[in-house]
């Protein structure tokens, strides 16, 4: 089964910027894939190239194996995107915006139906779309995407500009579209909470380069574990730590005791206590860290910097 | 390209066009009406004809051509809708191609509006004035072929808007290029060269020499042609970024 989208060493330059510099990902099929990366990391050129909006410099982009700059149709005809842009005619209704697209895809009337029943618009639809909150214009979008129910579903930054409740129900909605269209969807974002609540999968790119892929899932458990400890003497503590083995980061108020990968951070969590309080320092809180989208991100993107690691102290 | 003309159709209907379309061969009927009723004595129907196909193709067409481009681009530019058109599984000249035909088309309304509401204006103000009943035959041919010649000789200018309004996301080059190219068409109306200029090819159909008939006629009506398809191809072929 050939994978939903890929890109093989896709890089576009403008001029002597280097926007996307070989970038190969792979979208698995049915997967909601959180495209990931700062403002400028690359992101939306990524996606344009997959639709065809703009020319790779070098590499390729394919779409369910159609090579986008080979056979730029047959690769649209299986993707569905909403933009940043939305580019709706205000002055027409949402229905009337929709039935435009219908036409240019030579559809059948009962699409627009099924769609805005799908992003429950069908209320609404009626009404112009210079009327509609942020929310429902990207609802709107989102119904558009979907006409003619491609099997990929590009979505540019989908909850961009909007309120928490808008937030809330796009997440609810998105982390729904998989089941309720069997689409595979491929979602950029600069928001780690929006993607970590809704993505399956995660591509993290960092000045045009994809710097990790896989499964969510098998990334947060790949992550080495670490143990967050308040104590009444942080410094001791990290030396304390130190000698036992602990890679140790100092963090406001606490210290940060890093395990390797594949430890068990309940009994390590529990050995280390033991030895803080025969060593007394006293103990406000310690425990596993959980391990966040955040987490992967900051150890993928972030510019390493020297962190104060503790010294043991001969005791 | 039937869906893709409809589509493009849909759209004008529902925006400013279809106000621009009436009110620019309005204005010329209106002028006639009243310009009709100052007078004294009855005028052949060639005068009134004559003079309103001059408005049309000296100021009003140009003017009307440079509106109609700006605003049917702007349709596109305003929401930023490139690239949801751009990015759906159909050849992207088709949708130039099918603004420049809506465009050309609508000029070509305006054009026939003019005489058909002209008509009207002078009809109307002989009705009130009845000695001003104008003299002669009403040629319709004519004055259709007349029409019909400004119409061709417009499509070098209609080209040069409609690509100049597409290419760029401000409607202000092509609103500086319509105001100045009309501008230029008024101030030097007698220069030898005029016949070159664009916005001038549709009034020169009514110069009494035929080599500036002609000239204006080829480049306006086959360069226009030649300068539709450069544009559709053009367009359809650029990154917009």
């Amino acid at each position: 089964m050939s994978p939903a989208i890929e890109t093989l060493e896709l890089t576009r330059r403008y001029g002597r910027r280097l926007a996307v510099d070989a970038l190969s990902m792979t979208v698995p099929q049915n997967a909601v894939y959180g495209f990931l990366g700062r403002n400028g990391a690359g992101k939306t050129t990524t996606l344009k190239m997959l639709l065809g909006l703009i020319r790779p410099s070098s590499g390729a982009a394919r779409v369910c194996g159609v090579d986008v700059a080979r056979d730029r149709l047959d690769a649209a005809r299986r993707v569905g995107a909403l933009l940043e842009a939305h580019g709706f005619y205000g002055n027409l209704s949402g229905r009337e915006n929709l039935d435009l697209t219908r036409r240019l895809l030579e559809l059948p009337d009962r699409e627009i139906g099924r769609v805005l029943e799908v992003v429950e618009m069908a209320d609404h639809a009626g009404r112009r779309v210079s009327d509609y909150s942020l929310g429902m214009r990207q609802r709107l979008g989102l119904a558009r995407a979907m006409l003619g129910a491609p099997p990929v579903l590009i979505l540019d930054e989908p909850t961009n500009g909007l309120d928490p409740d808008g937030i809330a129900d796009m997440r609810r909605f998105l982390g729904e579209l998989p089941a309720r269209t069997g689409a595979t969807v491929l979602l950029s974002s600069h928001l780690l909470g929006e993607i970590e609540q809704t993505a399956t999968h995660v591509g993290i790119v960092h000045e045009g380069r994809l710097v990790l892929e896989g499964e969510l899932a098998r990334l947060k458990a790949g992550m080495a574990p670490e143990i967050a400890v308040e104590t009444d003497d942080p410094a001791r503590a990290a030396a304390l730590a130190a000698s036992r083995g602990f890679s140790v980061a100092e963090a406001p108020g606490r210290i940060i005791a890093a395990l390797t990968p594949g430890d068990d951070a309940r009994m390590a969590s529990a050995a280390l206590n033991r030895a803080l309080v025969e060593a007394d320092i006293a103990v406000f809180s310690i425990g596993p860290k959980a391990r966040t989208l955040e987490g992967i991100y900051r150890q993928v993107s972030t510019p390493p910097v020297v962190q104060p690691l503790m010294q043991p102290e001969l005791v | 390209m039937f869906a893709v003309l409809s589509v493009e159709a849909r759209k004008l209907n529902r925006s400013l066009a279809s106000v621009l379309a009436i009110a620019a061969p309005s204005l010329i009927a209106l002028f006639v009406f009243f310009n009709m009723l100052r007078g004294k004595a009855a005028a052949p129907w060639e005068m009134w004809m004559g003079s309103a196909s001059a408005i049309w193709a000296f100021f009003m067409l140009p003017m009307s051509v440079t509106a109609l481009t700006a605003l049917v681009a702007h349709m596109e530019h305003g929401p930023k809708s490139w690239d949801h058109l751009r990015a759906l599984p159909l050849p992207r000249w088709k949708l130039y191609a099918a603004k420049a035909i809506c465009v050309v088309a609508v000029v070509a309304g305006m054009s026939l509006m003019v005489l058909a509401m002209v008509w009207g204006a002078v009809a109307a103000a002989a009705a009130i004035k009845p000695e001003l009943t104008p003299t002669g035959p009403f040629e319709l041919a004519t004055y259709a072929r007349t029409m019909g010649m400004m119409f061709l000789a417009a499509l070098l200018l209609i080209a040069i808007q409609l690509w100049t309004a597409l290419r760029f996301a401000s409607f202000v080059p092509g609103l500086v290029l319509g105001i100045g190219g009309t501008f230029f068409a008024v101030v030097a109306t007698s220069a030898k060269q005029g016949v070159f200029l664009p916005w001038q090819m549709p009034i020169n159909m009514l110069a009494s020499e035929a080599w500036r008939v002609n000239t204006a006629l080829g480049l306006g009506g086959g360069l226009g042609l030649v300068a539709l398809i450069l544009m559709t191809v053009h367009l359809s072929r650029r990154e917009v970024l």
